[in-house]
């Protein structure tokens, strides 16, 4: 089994390339003639990754989120699948590239580095800890989704007023379409960070004796998720709309990185594990 | 092939002199009954503003196009039409004209797709008319099938090439869904009426028209089912309009920068597109620095006019590659109408059947049998195709195709489905 999770390991990163590649193809050729081929192949690539996790899972007797390169497969999944979720629902297919090259990014590094930890501390083999992980994962991975999406609005809201019509204003749909995209991403991975928040103030004390809620990591998820809570709101009650509602997205999203980055690599609490 | 084609078009003469020919429908049908039986056995009338056309086969071979240049340019008297304003075409040359035409790569505005139900009008009239007949009715349905390939397989009509329809396309970038949204048309000249056309085809959710003169706002508003707002005060009502459309022919803004502030203040922020379709402009251009406005006139709208004209040009050589393959096939069919292939097709064809047959039923007779069947098959055979071959030659050995000759040769491929055989199964 472990030859078959190491060859799943180095073909991931080669089928979201053929993907990306897929994708990107269609995005500038401007033709569907790869709209539902491209489609299928995601769909390959994810169920080869689900497979790649679960025996992961079953070999080594843990979920894959004991450490950074394990965590970042998980990611590279997380965000592909939320997106494939959403090609599923609103049929919008020409913004695939913008959002693989991101699990393109995440994969080739797990693969690179990933590990054969077969020893793990007693505590990181809990559910609940994995649905903690899971949920604030996928969050994370709706986060950033919205904020590719922000981005690409911003883009060609900027185009649009300059009069640039190149390549985005053809291929890209419309600006209240990109909107929604960005903002129902944003309710996804809000909903998922709140779970992933409610599981862990609630378990978190009882599994570990040193935690505290001063620890960086929860204050800096807190900040991200009070942030998307407070734009999903004014959003909601028709206060804010539009490119001021898509920054606050991209800050957001800035901001749960360099949280995540500066607590895993700097700071070392109880919700350091790696 | 004798088909005979002229015209008048935008390559080959002025807009005053294509007025002059234009031909309404009744005018048309005053030509075909003109034309029917004296020149032609039959044709095609063609006339829109930028071209017109007559397709015809001539009642003898005496008949050539400055008789067909003379007999229109006599019927619409105008004196400044001369035979250098006309394009002049024969046979497959004929053909390709028509087939360039429905594909609209002929046409003022490069891929134009209105050409192509014009054409299928001009043939109805025809067709009406008695003066479609067998080969004008094949020439139709070829461009028929030019037209839908172009469309289908090429990008000849993709992306607006026009200021008002750019205007549209632009609009759905910036909002998806506009049978949601709520568009004012200001002026009613012939840019906004088009304009306001095409927010109506695309499905727009509220549609109201303003114009100094009221009258003129409300023969449009009745004719596209939509609202009227008084000139007046239309200000006072702007902020319910997430699109303005303004193509009046008023000399200076009648939106200041300031009103547009206003505006989107009023909006709460919420998007608002101005589409400035007007000369000189009616809205203060500078209102395209105030967030959310999305502000644009003709010059930007030409913009993308220009990206699609260009597009639309370098689809033109995948039309011809079209064109040419349906040319070949329609002349494939055409030159199978000669008198030597027919007669070759039809001998094959009962040949097949009797081979056939006596296959299938020779081990019921005995050798003896079996050798007299082979030679009273083939007399029957014989006896049958001996008249039809007879008739047949005397057209090939006149060495010349006339429309009634082929008439004759294509029913009879018709009738006994020789065209469905394939030119290498001939060969074989």
């Amino acid at each position: 089994m472990l030859n078959l999770i190491d060859f799943l390991n180095i073909l991931l990163p080669f089928l979201y390339l053929i993907t990306f590649v897929m994708y990107s193809y269609d995005f500038m050729k401007g033709k569907k003639q790869l709209a539902n081929s491209k489609r299928l192949f995601l769909f390959i690539t994810l169920f080869f990754h689900s497979f790649y996790i679960v025996i992961r899972t079953i070999h080594f007797n843990h979920p894959p989120i004991t450490n950074v390169f394990e965590i970042f497969t998980i990611l590279a999944f997380a965000v592909s699948f939320s997106y494939f979720i959403l090609e599923l629902v609103t049929d919008i297919r020409g913004t695939g590239p913008f959002i693989i090259i991101i699990s393109i990014l995440f994969q080739v590094i797990s693969s690179l580095f990933i590990e054969h930890v077969v020893v793990v501390k007693e505590v990181l083999k809990s559910n609940l800890l994995g649905t903690h992980v899971f949920s604030a994962l996928l969050g994370y991975s709706g986060i950033t989704i919205s904020a590719v999406y922000g981005l690409l609005y911003l883009i060609l809201y900027k185009e649009i007023k300059l009069n640039q019509f190149g390549l985005v204003f053809n291929r890209l749909p419309s600006l209240e379409v990109l909107e929604k995209l960005s903002f129902y991403s944003a309710i996804i991975g809000f909903t998922l960070l709140t779970i992933a928040i409610v599981i862990g103030v609630i378990w978190l004390p009882k599994a570990f004796p040193d935690f505290s809620y001063a620890d960086p990591k929860l204050i800096g998820t807190s900040i991200v998720w009070l942030l998307y809570g407070f734009g999903i709101l004014t959003k909601l009650l028709g206060k804010w709309r539009g490119k001021k509602v898509i920054i606050l997205s991209i800050v957001g999203f800035v901001i749960a990185i360099l949280s995540t980055m500066l607590t895993n690599f700097l700071s070392l609490s109880f919700h350091s594990f790696y | 092939m004798n088909l005979l084609a002229v015209s008048i078009n935008h390559h080959t003469a002025p807009i005053e002199l294509r007025e002059a020919l234009y031909l309404g429908s009744e005018d048309i049908k005053n030509l075909v009954d003109d034309a029917k039986g004296k020149l032609f056995s039959e044709g095609l009338v063609l006339s829109t503003c930028n071209r017109t056309e007559f397709y015809g086969i001539p009642v003898n071979k005496n008949i050539s196009y400055f008789d067909l240049q003379n007999f229109i340019i006599e019927r619409k008297h105008s004196h400044n039409i001369s035979p250098e304003h006309f394009q002049c075409f024969l046979s497959r040359e004929a053909v390709k004209h028509l087939f360039k035409v429905i594909t609209g790569i002929d046409s003022l505005l490069i891929g134009d797709n209105q050409i192509f139900k014009q054409v299928k009008d001009s043939f109805i009239i025809s067709e009406k008319m008695e003066f479609a007949g067998f080969l004008m009715k094949r020439v139709f349905d070829s461009a028929t099938i030019v037209g839908k390939r172009s469309i289908t397989e090429t990008e000849i009509s993709e992306g607006a090439v026009t200021v008002s329809y750019a205007a549209v396309q632009l609009i759905e970038k910036i909002f998806s869904a506009l049978h949601k949204k709520s568009a004012l048309v200001i002026g009613t000249g012939e840019t906004g009426e088009i304009a306001a056309k095409h927010l109506k085809d695309r499905g727009i959710g509220t549609l109201a028209i303003t114009n100094r003169t009221i009258e003129k706002a409300e023969a449009l508003a009745k004719t596209l089912n939509s609202k009227i707002v008084p000139f007046a005060n239309f200000k006072k009502h702007l902020h319910e309009y997430d699109i303005v459309i303004s193509a009046t022919s008023a000399p200076g803004l009648i939106l200041t920068k300031e009103d547009i502030e206003v505006l989107i203040k009023k909006r709460n922020y919420e998007s608002l597109v101005l589409m400035d379709i007007a000369l000189p402009r009616d809205i203060d251009p500078e209102s395209k620095n105030i967030e959310y406005v999305f502000y644009h006139d003709i010059d930007s709208l030409n913009i993308i006019v220009e990206q699609n004209l260009s597009k639309r040009k370098a689809e033109i050589p995948k039309v011809q590659k079209i064109i040419e393959e349906e040319l070949d096939n329609f002349f494939h069919w055409y030159n199978s109408l000669q008198a030597a292939p027919t007669i070759k097709n039809l001998r094959d064809y009962f040949e097949a059947i009797r081979t056939e047959e006596i296959e299938k039923n020779k081990n019921k007779f005995s050798k003896e049998d079996q050798e007299k069947l082979e030679i009273v098959s083939k007399r029957i055979i014989n006896k049958i195709l001996h008249h039809p071959t007879i008739e047949l030659r005397k057209s090939a050995e006149s060495g010349e195709s006339t429309p009634e000759s082929a008439t004759r040769l294509g029913i009879l491929r018709e009738l006994f489905g020789i065209d469905n055989h394939k030119p290498d199964e001939e060969k074989k």
